[in-house]
């Protein structure tokens, strides 16, 4: 079953400049999809759209199936919700935040709100302005995943916490993949939660989908070639079909070809008759940077 | 169970996994007959997605490394001799294709690359220290 349906959304804040310029995904149940993209490359705008908060100018999208903004309560109650900059009422105790939550959802775990409350150390009685940022978002969580959501969206949960903190953010994830079975798209600037969790990356650029393909083939089946400079060289490898950037580097040309090490050695050989190259594997983060950074 | 992942290191997750279970078995830190923990378990143990354990669990099955018995936990099967040497020799030939890739780069003849080996091995197979 689809649980997100993204249908060549457009979204501008201003006239003329497309945050979001046509992108399409399909999140399937049970699918745990990261988001990836540079600052401004429209995660947390395409999030939004998700939740109903802001809407799509052009195309449309679609949770279990429904309009986010016209069925908000009912898509909302079916979805857990943390984002960097959500706020709680400062003048409520966390105990009445999570009263407040459990009353409006229907499946709401006690067992699991507790367990987390005494797995962050949690005291019921502060108030949500005392809380530092980590702990506020600690309480964010709990909230978000407590009722057992069938889709939990997560943007960039963890921006500003420190190591610890986004660990804990990572395994209560865990949890709720192992104890609900629960559909996950977040967006998130660590590579290495993003490789723990993920079974998908999706990256946007410039409004676009850019890479949509299972984590897994992302790191088997994707190489970077570094090759000498040479005159016209950098243009030349982005016409291959299986190029995906070139940066230009002070030791050479960097191209990020979607094939295997072996396989990338022997196209650039054959087509463009280069023989001194170099090619590797890469890990998440590198990928990324050459991705991002290769865009012409 | 004893697994250390290294992110970043341009190896999936499930990869990792098969490869030190493999190791583990063949090394002989997990016997036949041994229980692997569940897909949820290892899966909160090393806070990686449930779906990437019950993968790698998938993959060692069909290997003929774990079998799967009906309500019972995973366990390490009893592997005949001659199996365990072909498995022993899989694994070593995928530590040395990295070495193999780098040698053709460097344009370094087969004949160097064989004896480099040979001395490597001479060397430490010779006892640390004799009593």
């Amino acid at each position: 079953m689809k649980v997100l349906e993204f249908d060549d959304v457009h979204r501008a804040y201003r006239k003329g400049e497309n945050v979001l310029d046509g992108v399409s995904f399909d999140v399937t149940e049970g699918e745990v999809v990261g988001l990836l993209g540079r600052n401004g490359a429209g995660k947390t705008t395409l999030i939004r759209i998700a939740m109903g908060m802001i809407e799509a100018q052009r195309g449309g999208v679609r949770v279990f199936g429904l309009d986010p903004r016209r069925d908000p309560l009912t898509v909302k109650r079916r979805i857990g919700y943390v984002s960097e900059e959500q706020t709680l009422p400062g003048f409520m105790s966390i105990g009445d935040v999570i009263r407040l939550h459990r009353d409006l959802f229907p499946h709401w775990d006690d067992l699991m709100a507790e367990g987390l409350c005494d797995r962050y150390a949690l005291d019921w009685n502060k108030r949500v302005k005392t809380l530092s940022k980590g702990q506020a978002r600690q309480v964010a969580l709990l909230c978000a995943v407590s009722h057992k959501p069938e889709l939990l969206i997560l943007d960039e949960p963890a921006g500003g916490l420190d190591p610890a903190a986004r660990r804990d953010f990572l395994e209560t994830s865990i949890q709720l993949l192992n104890e609900a079975g629960s559909t996950i798209l977040f967006s998130s600037h660590h590579m290495s939660d993003v490789e723990r969790m993920a079974g998908r990356v999706v990256m946007l650029h410039d409004g676009k989908v850019l890479l949509d393909d299972p984590l897994d083939e992302l790191q088997e089946n994707f190489a970077v070639a570094i090759v000498p400079h040479a005159e016209g060289r950098a243009a030349a490898l982005q016409t291959l079909p299986e190029c995906l950037g070139v940066r230009d580097r002070i030791e050479g040309l960097h191209a990020v070809l979607r094939l295997d090490p072996e396989h990338a050695r022997r196209t650039v050989e054959a087509r463009m008759g280069i023989r001194e190259g170099r090619y590797d594997r890469l890990g998440l983060e590198e990928m990324f940077i050459e991705i991002a950074e290769g865009q012409s | 169970m004893f697994i250390v992942l290294s992110p970043n290191s341009g190896v999936p997750v499930y990869r990792q996994l098969i490869e030190q279970i493999r190791l583990q078995v063949t090394g002989g830190r997990l016997s036949p007959g041994d229980e692997m923990p569940s897909t949820r378990v290892l899966s909160s143990q090393l806070g990686v997605n449930p779906m990437t354990v019950s993968k790698a669990y998938g993959e060692l099955e069909r290997e003929g490394i774990l079998e799967r018995r009906p309500g019972r936990p995973l366990v390490v099967r009893a592997l005949p001799p001659a199996q365990t040497r072909r498995k022993k020799l899989e694994q070593i030939r995928e530590s040395l294709a990295p070495a193999v890739t780098t040698a053709r780069q460097l344009d370094v003849a087969p004949d160097d690359v064989v004896n480099m080996l040979r001395e490597m091995l001479d060397r430490t197979s010779e006892p640390e220290e004799t009593p």
